[in-house]
């Protein structure tokens, strides 16, 4: 497994020995989900944070009126799942499908909670990861409820540089909470200025 | 003038699609020893074996996207493409059509079949190509250049057995149609039964064939059938093309562009730093606007 993302992104982060990095990724499964199948449907329980090493996934919700809500993107080297599901076991209110062709680590939660309780430095890596998804939510939420499309689309281009040419318009807008026509005005509007 | 060797003879890969409109195989750069630099200045090659499409009310094709550092060049065979750039450009590319865009400091383009065309549906084939540029020429402007079949200057064999169309570059002292930054050849050989053509290029430039219809053989003894793909060597200059029956052979052939390429996806630049340069400026609207 040493040729894998998921080793360079551990120990980038976690000062873990070999051993210890050997055993854990070994434990964990991996899945290959071709672009458009699911990982998680809605009313499903979720059991597994997915970590991916190549492809593209997305979360989303879907409203009464059967629109799609996305709220993550998650390209090489991120984590998505479902907490409310995974951690405190409820049914999923989320979609987590593949945009592309994607290969995926499976962590399953029981893993993550032994490894926390067994290890002092996992349990660290993970309240880092833990603390770095709150942050990025936090930031989320405030640009979503006080910024300008503008704004709101230039940070999604921060954090995601290279989604433009991944993803179609509409799922960013949906993505940014704006309509696609907002999208392409604002993106209009900055080559314009440019 | 010593011979120039087939180095490796190529099948068509498992298609994939660019977009829903573009059914193709690629060979360069992902093929067995077919990566950037073996061909450069020739670093991308996809081609759409003859597919037929059926009738479609909404076009297909590939939607807004960008390209820098590279320019695109596209041949029909068969059927009709309709493209638009941000630049306010756009045109058809028909049957024999040629189309060169200087993609450069940035562009963004969408290529779809041609919408008439859709509507009938029908046999579809056509070769793109990725022809590098010099770091000076990189970041240069964009321009288009459109070369109607009609307008491709053209040797014709002895004894009526076919003609090269010379897209660019240079053949028996007649010059191509196109303009190129770097040395480069670009024919398409039409042979008819019986046909022989004899090409000759300088040693270290790099060369290929692509058989496009119809089945040839290379210096004598290589058979090469329908959408097959011909690396020839840097061993010598010439080589021979002859056709067994009428047949169609894009020949290219140039001067390696002696930099390091850093490519990812629609860019191709020489560091890395220039690719994030390109991400950060695509993101920013600086390659324009067009509608998708």
């Amino acid at each position: 497994m040493n040729n894998f993302r998921l080793t360079s992104f551990l120990t980038s982060n976690i000062d873990i020995d070999k051993n210890n990095l050997e055993s854990m990724v070994s434990q964990c499964k991996t899945k290959f989900v071709k672009k458009g199948e699911y990982l998680l449907k809605e009313g499903e329980k979720c059991k597994h944070s997915f970590f991916v090493e190549h492809g593209l996934l997305r979360q989303y919700a879907l409203d009464d009126k059967g629109k799609e809500h996305i709220l993550q993107f998650a390209p090489e080297n991120w984590i998505v799942t479902d907490r409310e599901s995974v951690y405190f076991d409820q049914p999923s209110a989320y979609y987590i499908q593949a945009l592309e062709n994607t290969n995926t680590i499976l962590f399953e939660e029981s893993l993550i909670l032994h490894l926390s309780k067994q290890d002092p430095l996992f349990l660290e890596f993970n309240n880092k990861l833990l603390h770095n998804h709150i942050r990025q939510l936090q930031r989320r939420i405030t640009l979503l409820i006080s910024a300008t499309a503008e704004e709101r689309y230039l940070d999604f281009v921060r954090l995601y540089p290279d989604l433009l040419l991944r993803v179609p318009q509409w799922q960013i807008a949906s993505y940014l909470g704006i309509t696609a026509e907002s999208l392409s005005r604002v993106r209009k509007e900055l080559a314009t200025k440019s | 003038m010593k011979t120039r060797e087939v180095e490796l003879v190529v099948g068509p890969r498992e298609p994939h699609y660019v977009g829903d409109g573009f059914r193709v195989h690629n060979f360069i750069p992902s093929a067995y020893r077919l990566d950037m630099q073996r061909m450069n200045p020739v670093i991308m090659m996809d081609y759409n074996s003859k597919f037929n499409f059926p009738p479609s009310v909404r076009p297909k094709g590939v939607g807004v996207h960008p390209h820098r550092g590279f320019e695109t060049v596209t041949i029909a065979y068969k059927g009709k493409i309709e493209h638009h750039d941000s630049s306010g450009g756009g045109g058809i590319i028909g049957e024999g059509d040629v189309q060169w865009m200087t993609a450069a400091g940035g562009v963004l383009h969408k290529e779809f079949h041609e919408s008439e065309w859709s509507k009938k549906g029908g046999e579809f084939q056509m070769v793109q190509l990725w022809i590098n540029l010099p770091a000076k020429d990189k970041m240069s402007k964009p321009k288009y250049q459109s070369i109607a079949n009609d307008k491709i200057n053209r040797f014709n064999l002895a004894d009526d057995k076919g003609e090269i169309e010379i897209i660019a570059g240079e053949y028996q002292g007649i010059k191509g149609s196109a303009t190129t930054f770097t040395p480069l050849h670009l024919f398409n050989a039409k042979l008819k039964e019986g046909g022989l053509a004899t090409f000759s290029f300088p040693t270290n430039f790099n060369t290929a064939l692509l058989v496009i219809e119809g089945n040839v053989v290379v210096n004598g003894e290589n058979k090469v059938p329908t959408d097959n793909f011909v690396l020839m060597a840097n061993d010598g200059e010439t080589f021979t093309v002859s056709a067994d029956e009428d047949s169609i052979v894009l020949v290219l052939s140039g001067e390696p562009i002696d930099e390091p390429i850093a490519a990812h996806g629609p860019f191709v630049m020489n560091t890395r730093a220039e690719i994030a340069q390109a991400f950060e400026d695509f993101n920013h609207g600086k390659f324009g606007f067009l509608e998708d």
